[in-house]
């Protein structure tokens, strides 16, 4: 009996450390991600984007070893029975969060779009309201597990950053398109801005779920 | 010895009765919502009610031995038959209820039947008891869960920690309600036959020995025991998920108003306490699990702003607590006549 309290004890920890960590994870993507989009705008696909594109995958495998882990703890070890959805749901959601971080920086990597040095900036403001959205949801998420007004507090950022974000995208597609670049290339770079909108769109959903998962918590 | 066992078996029927309806209180919730497995809650509170029963359970005897005092082992019989009875029926139609009313509905069938008096100061206390058991299990189950709020938001305890809080917390409150239980409730089961008792006391070891009483008492419990274990999984729907969708730290604070009130009313020592200080005192009267358990899981509902509770299903539990002593008495009043008059069987001394 007291072994089996140890055990449960030992493994509840582990558990604890491992849903932190993944939380940890999203927060160095976003850093690696704006990094990352930095280092394209200078230097395109050179060594040192190819050796951060590594890190970026490096970090989205982590999270999916991460992932599986969690979901596979909390069913055996059956806790948390009346939530165990619910956080199975939002690391899914987490997961999916930094899978597309990972999609978007793979994606500058294989198509190397060309993006006009006038248009940087602007690229370089949404990228970084993309990444501040994307952390502030995961302390939000981080949140959850241990105090529900923090959580309420970072939402309500992460639905102000989103926002600004759709405005930054929705002012550099219309001067993107307002340009005398071909088509093809106002739509790839169009389509660009459209995926990097997208993390924020994703996490915003992340939020609301996570909300909701707040409700069935309070006791 | 085989007359008295035969005519106990509705005791222990009763018994039956009692676990497979009252053990839904103690740990329906902690099962209900999948904190504890039904087998490990059975076992803690079967074991803890036969402590609770040997140990603690004569203090409640006397109250009910004040109320009629069944002297003739068949009339014993009928009396214990009928709130059993009473009890299974009102089971079958899927509302928990309380044995405790039902032996009250008994006994006083016993006394109009046999033009004897009921003693009214007793059934008073009887009654208000069975007011407050509901409204202090509310008062110390809103109690609890503001604390218990409060203490979460400012020590921000992780969630994980709080489950095995929670997990740990019910094992222990299913024990403590199945002394609780054992303690308050076992004389509802017994409480009649210990006039005509014919056990002789059991020695267990060296140091220990259990008196004729704590016999009786002892195969009452183990009655409950296995009605804990073969019937009491459809009440728990009823208690456990119907009434209130709560959580599982909602589920342990209920668990545990019920057990504290439930020992609240067995505890002898607590009475004198109170009359010393000049305080009215709780009497040590057997009460209603589920009336602790439905109060405070109103209680808590009410807290939270009364919109999880399902009013319709507590209303209907409510009148069964009505319907259960009327047909508690009207059984044992038409038995007792047959029992008399067809099985020519003595159902009262002088």
């Amino acid at each position: 009996m007291f072994n089996v309290k140890i055990s449960l004890f030992a493994r509840t920890r582990d558990l604890e450390h491992n849903i932190d960590n993944l939380h940890d994870k999203i927060i160095e993507m976003t850093m690696v991600f704006k990094e990352a989009v930095g280092i394209y705008l200078r230097e395109r696909r050179s060594e040192t984007y190819r050796h951060i594109s590594k890190k970026i995958k490096t970090i989205e495998h982590d999270s999916d070893v991460l992932r599986r882990e969690i979901e596979g703890k909390l069913y055996e070890e059956n806790l948390i029975p009346d939530l165990r959805g619910s956080i199975l749901r939002l690391v899914e959601n987490l997961d999916r969060v930094i899978n597309l971080f990972d999609e978007v920086a793979h994606k500058f990597y294989i198509e190397q779009p060309e993006i006009p040095e006038i248009y940087h900036s602007q690229l370089q403001t949404l990228v970084a309201q993309v990444a501040d959205c994307a952390e502030n949801m995961a302390i939000a998420s981080r949140a959850f597990f241990r105090d529900l007004v923090t959580l309420r507090d970072y939402s309500q950022k992460v639905y102000l950053l989103e926002h600004q974000s759709d405005k930054t995208a929705a002012k550099l597609r219309r001067a993107v398109f307002d340009s005398d670049m071909d088509l093809a290339h106002k739509m790839q770079i169009n389509n660009f801005i459209e995926e990097v909108a997208d993390i924020a769109d994703l996490a915003e959903d992340c939020i609301d779920a996570l909300l909701i998962f707040a409700i069935k918590r309070e006791i | 010895m085989f007359e008295y066992l035969f005519f106990l078996s509705s005791g222990l029927f009763l018994g039956w009765s009692l676990g497979a309806n009252d053990a839904s209180n103690i740990f329906g919730t902690a099962v209900g919502t999948k904190m504890l497995r039904f087998g490990t809650a059975a076992v803690i509170a079967s074991i803890f009610l036969i402590l609770g029963a040997v140990i603690s359970g004569q203090n409640t005897a006397e109250t009910l031995n004040t109320l009629g005092e069944v002297n003739t082992l068949p009339a014993a019989f009928t009396v214990s038959l009928s709130s059993a009875l009473a009890v299974l029926l009102m089971l079958k139609s899927g509302i928990s209820v309380s044995i405790s009313q039902a032996i009250v509905g008994g006994i006083i069938g016993w006394n109009v039947y046999n033009h004897k008096p009921t003693d009214t100061d007793t059934l008073a206390s009887i009654c208000a008891s069975w007011i407050f058991c509901p409204i202090i299990s509310g008062a110390l189950a809103v109690l609890l869960y503001l604390c218990v709020k409060s203490l979460l938001h400012h020590t921000k305890i992780h969630i994980l920690w709080q489950d095995m809080a929670v997990r740990t917390g019910m094992i222990l409150t299913t024990a403590l309600g199945g002394y609780a239980l054992g303690a308050n409730n076992m004389a509802n089961v017994v409480g009649v036959f210990i006039d005509s008792n014919v056990f002789e006391p059991l020695q267990l070891s060296r140091l220990y020995t259990l008196n004729s009483t704590q016999v009786l008492f002892l195969l009452g419990a183990l009655a409950a025991s296995i009605g804990v274990f073969t019937y009491s999984q459809r009440a728990i729907k009823t208690v456990g998920k119907n009434v209130l969708s709560f959580s599982p730290m909602v589920a342990w604070i209920v668990i545990l108003s019920e057990s504290l009130v439930l020992i609240l009313f067995s505890s002898e020592t607590l009475e004198n306490f109170l009359l010393s200080l000049n305080l009215p005192p709780l009497p040590a009267v057997p009460v209603s699990s589920t009336q602790a358990v439905i109060g405070a899981i109103v209680g808590i509902g009410l807290v939270k702003g009364g919109k999880g509770i399902k009013w319709s299903l507590v209303i209907r539990v409510v009148s069964g607590w009505v319907a259960t002593p009327v047909i508690a008495f009207m059984l044992c009043f038409i038995s007792l006549f047959f029992m008399e008059n067809v099985f020519r069987q003595v159902v009262s001394l002088p």
